[in-house]
């Protein structure tokens, strides 16, 4: 039998030293955990499509620069700019709301270092995964240069949605680590939109992780754009821990690339709690696009609800994987997740798996997945009003994942996430 | 509800009936698995020299591969070198030919199990080909099959009597490196059935073969082939019950169906293996590989199968769609209480165009039992215009139980069209609230509402089987709900 890859050693080299005591040594700690893992293969379940396509070389694993030099970002609100994983205050525009604390963690006092350092790894797994591969979260964990501890005091409302733009220079090969950590406290609310973005064309590793903490009753929408270069290996991580009777939406709209991954991990911890999962995927040429999804409902009386749609065009690949896991004593759950994929090619592949791990008796759930095509008829029918072939399938194909963009609740999403599929249409549907 | 909940205590407690061990001499090899004793095992059965070569492959094979661990079932490791591969009844060179010369305890065995071997298999219109322990002991309805030109034989007697078709279509289906357990078997399988349909023939009669466990610590290795020529049609029932005894045993079989043009063949299976006792102690391994090759035009196959027993089952009909307009249909209801487990479904590979496959899946769990259903719809580039619909709903009983559901959906295909939809739930105080309104005893109400729940599946199953399946039902669920 063919034994996995180890994950190289030079990985295991954080660069970056101004950091507090406590995360230097957690960031060591999670390195040693790593020495000797394996490379997620084909064999390796969760990475059963992707693992081909995973390119972790040593010059990869060097660290981007963090001193790069991007221009501020076009975004009138409140912003934190991270380059490489690096906070860069000044092209930033913190918000100054009473109650709302931006850190970075190289700023940290002893106490919130602490903080920080214990809600690392809180709400996912910073484990090796079972079968001895490498967990990329471990891997954030070991690696992480700076990050972003946001601390929302009980009941502070913040006005506006705050954008964290991840930028990644891939000017040479390397890699970069962000870390997001958000607590949110009891009955505060907030919504963060998370952005990534890249220049340059090398082939690069954006290895993020963000974690959110919600207090009772805290009510949290994260939106996640995703419109890096072709060339970026994406490997994120989002894990979600929610208490009583809070609440948590997720939106997210993906472009592919030449690898792209996001986990995301929900457990509903305290009763009444309730989260909603939205996730778009469109991919073209060779791209390949990964979506991992889980929601534990620990506590009873908790709702959850997932719609993904994907579609794939050319030769690219879309996967959707989600699972819902309803502990014993999450009785009256009640999960429901959908999965629509589109394939508009036959050259392309779409590959779900929406899976269903029971363990409580007094629960409603369900779930639903399909994979076809336009349909003709639809087709016809606007072909006979006038429209051309074209617009018909581009109208029919916008229709199947507009219902998920229009509930993105940032206006300013939505537009740049409506200009990037119009993009997609252009070339998905060229006239023939 | 407490008077219910106890009353489900009372009906969870049913012991297994089938639960008894015939005491017949037996001619047992030692335990242990080497090469030595695949040549023992082939030199008893007179086998052409092929068959040994094909066996030792598949150990040396098997020697190298590893026992999968995927599967979300839990068991104590398999202790292979404590296995004897070799049992059968006693006298060999004395095979009976007819009824008469059968063992009479055997015969007292396949009554007490409710085989319609005998007068009662004339009545029932079914052939049976009764494999007790590893050989085949009576045939019946030999005559009217032989008229039709369809072989129905034990899998021995076809190596010797048809070597050449055995050597053309086994493994052909399920290689043999397939899997683990399909590797162990291809190496040391005993005995099973072989069905051929020649062309354009319509089986004259329902085939059946009851497999039964007997002997103490042998683990069985059936091996079923059945070809379905040209536009023939057969149809083939399975079923099993196994004596109680408190060590597990390993039952590791494998199917193969093949098809060609226009060809059907319907597979259906009523497992009812001992299960373990309520502590989970005991109960049969069963590692099970079928498989169908649709390899015609036009054929069609088709899996029903009713899970009741089994303390591990580790089994998902396949169907691999080549030919053109094939259809692949798989219904399966299991059901696991105690401490069960099991992890089963089936793969759909839709190779050829238009191929259609339907996936009922049906699971019942109740007590600390868990049951999973593990699936694969695959469309490569090829299947133009292939459809698939899955449907797969669980019913969960009491508050320990578990119930999974693994769905891996893959498309290549821009015209192929999939829908998967999977339920779980639990019998709703509603549905019982107007049963009872109605005056019907909650157990009763159970029973049939999972009836109901079950109905999409058991309407596939020929008419024996489906009385026995609803039989098997009863004394596995009724009540079981509070």
């Amino acid at each position: 039998m063919k034994t996995a890859p180890m994950l190289s050693s030079a990985f295991l080299q954080p660069a970056g030293q101004a950091l507090p005591t406590t995360l230097l040594a957690l960031r060591f700690d999670r390195a040693s955990s790593l020495a000797d893992l394996l490379l997620p293969t084909r064999r390796t379940e969760n990475w059963k499509y992707s693992a081909k396509h995973l390119k972790l070389t040593d010059e990869m694993a060097s660290s981007l620069p963090s001193d790069a030099s991007v221009e501020a970002a076009d975004i009138s609100g409140y912003t934190v700019v991270l380059v490489n994983g690096v906070v860069r205050p000044e092209v930033s525009n913190y918000p100054s709301i009473e109650g709302l604390s931006i850190q970075r963690f190289s700023e940290l006092d002893v106490d919130d270092a602490a903080l920080a350092a214990d809600l690392i790894g809180k709400s996912i797994s910073d484990q090796p995964a079972k079968s001895g591969s490498v967990n990329l979260s471990q891997l954030n964990g070991a690696r992480f240069e700076d990050g972003l501890l946001i601390q929302l005091k009980p009941n502070t409302v913040l006005d506006q949605p705050l954008f964290v733009i991840h930028h990644t220079t891939a000017s040479h090969s390397g890699s970069a680590y962000p870390r997001i950590l958000v607590a949110v406290g009891r009955n505060s609310q907030l919504t963060v939109v998370e952005d990534y973005v890249s220049s340059g064309d090398c082939s690069v590793m954006v290895n993020t992780t963000t974690e959110f903490n919600l207090d009772d009753g805290a009510n949290v929408t994260s939106i996640r754009l995703n419109t890096e270069g072709q060339a970026v290996q994406h490997m994120g991580t989002t894990g979600v821990r929610q208490q009583r009777s809070s609440r948590f939406e997720s939106h997210s709209v993906g472009f592919g690339g030449t690898l792209r991954r996001h986990d995301l991990h929900v457990r509903l911890e305290g009763e009444g709690a309730e989260c909603k999962l939205n996730g778009v995927v469109v991919t073209q040429g060779t791209q390949h696009y990964d979506n991992h999804t889980t929601i534990e409902h620990v506590a009873a009386n908790c709702n959850s609800e997932e719609t993904y749609r994907n579609i794939a065009a050319d030769k690219s690949h879309a996967i959707f994987n989600g699972r819902i896991h309803i502990h014993q004593d999450a009785q009256k759950s009640n999960a429901n997740m959908s999965n629509k994929n589109l394939l508009l090619t036959n050259g392309a592949e779409i590959d779900t798996k929406p899976e269903l791990e029971i363990y409580a008796d007094d629960v409603k759930c369900a779930h639903g997945a399909t994979i076809g095509r336009l349909d003709d008829e639809s087709i016809f029918y606007l072909v006979s009003r006038g429209l051309s072939r074209r617009d018909a399938k581009v109208l029919l194909t916008m229709a199947f994942i507009n219902e998920l963009v229009d509930q993105i609740p940032v206006e300013q999403v939505r537009e740049s996430a409506n200009i990037g599929l119009n993009q997609f249409f252009d070339q998905a549907f060229q006239e023939v | 509800m407490a008077t219910t909940d106890q009353e489900v205590r009372e009906l969870i407690k049913r012991e297994y009936e089938h639960g008894f061990v015939t005491e017949i001499e037996s001619d047992t090899f030692e335990p242990g698995l080497s090469e030595d004793v695949i040549r023992r095992l082939s030199n008893l059965k007179q086998e052409p020299e092929f068959m040994l070569e094909w066996r030792l492959k598949a150990y040396r094979r098997w020697l190298e591969m590893e026992e999968p661990e995927w599967a979300h079932v839990d068991y104590p490791k398999v202790k292979y070198n404590d296995i004897s591969y070799y049992s059968a009844p006693k006298r060999p060179e004395d095979m009976p030919q007819s009824l008469d010369e059968v063992d009479p305890e055997l015969l007292r065995t396949y009554e007490k199990l409710g085989i319609p071997l005998h007068e009662r298999a004339k009545l029932a219109g079914v052939a049976v080909d009764a494999v007790f322990d590893s050989v085949s002991v009576a045939t019946t309805f030999k005559e009217p099959l032989e008229k039709a030109g369809v072989i129905f034989c034990p899998i021995s007697e076809a190596l010797q009597k048809y070597p050449e078709l055995v050597k053309k279509y086994l493994g052909s289906v399920v290689p043999v490196a397939d899997n683990y357990f399909a590797a162990l078997n291809s190496a040391v399988f005993s005995d099973g059935s072989f069905v051929y349909i020649p062309k354009g023939v319509r089986c004259p009669l329902e085939l059946s073969t009851y497999f039964r466990i007997n002997a103490a610590n042998t683990g069985q290795f059936e091996r079923t082939l059945i070809i379905a020529d040209e536009g023939s049609y057969v149809s083939y029932l399975e079923g099993c019950t196994a004596p109680m005894r408190d060590e597990n045993q390993l039952h590791a079989a494998v199917v193969e169906l093949v098809l060609l043009d226009d060809a059907q063949i319907k597979y259906s299976t009523v497992q009812n293996w001992y299960p373990g006792d309520e502590t989970g102690k005991g109960g049969i391994y069963n590692f099970v590989t079928k498989r169908a090759a649709c390899n015609g035009k036009n054929s069609k196959v088709s899996w029903t199968q009713v899970e009741t027993g089994s303390a591990i089952t580790w089994k998902y009909p396949s169907c691999i769609l080549r030919g053109d307009n094939s259809v692949g249909e798989f219904y399966s209801v299991a059901l696991t209480h105690n401490y069960q487990q099991a992890d089963t479904g089936t793969k759909m590979i839709h190779l050829g165009k238009n191929t259609r496959s339907t996936v009922i899946s049906k699971g019942i769990s109740a007590g600390r039992s868990s049951n999973a259903y593990r699936g694969l719809v695959k469309f490569n580039p090829g299947a133009e215009g292939a459809r698939n619909f899955t449907q797969c709903d669980s019913l969960l009983i009491g508050d320990r139980c578990g119930a999974h559901t693994f769905p891996y959906i893959e498309s290549k295909n821009k015209s192929a069209i999939v829908e998967h939809e999977a339920t779980t739930s639990k019998v709703s105080e509603e549905q019982m609230f107007l049963c009872r309104q109605r005056g019907i005893e909650p157990e009763q109400a159970v029973s049939m509402i999972v009836n109901g729940f079950c109905k999409e599946v058991f309407k596939e199953l020929p008419m024996e089987f489906a009385v026995e399946a609803g039989k098997l039902l009863e004394v596995s669920l009724e009540g079981s709900v509070g």
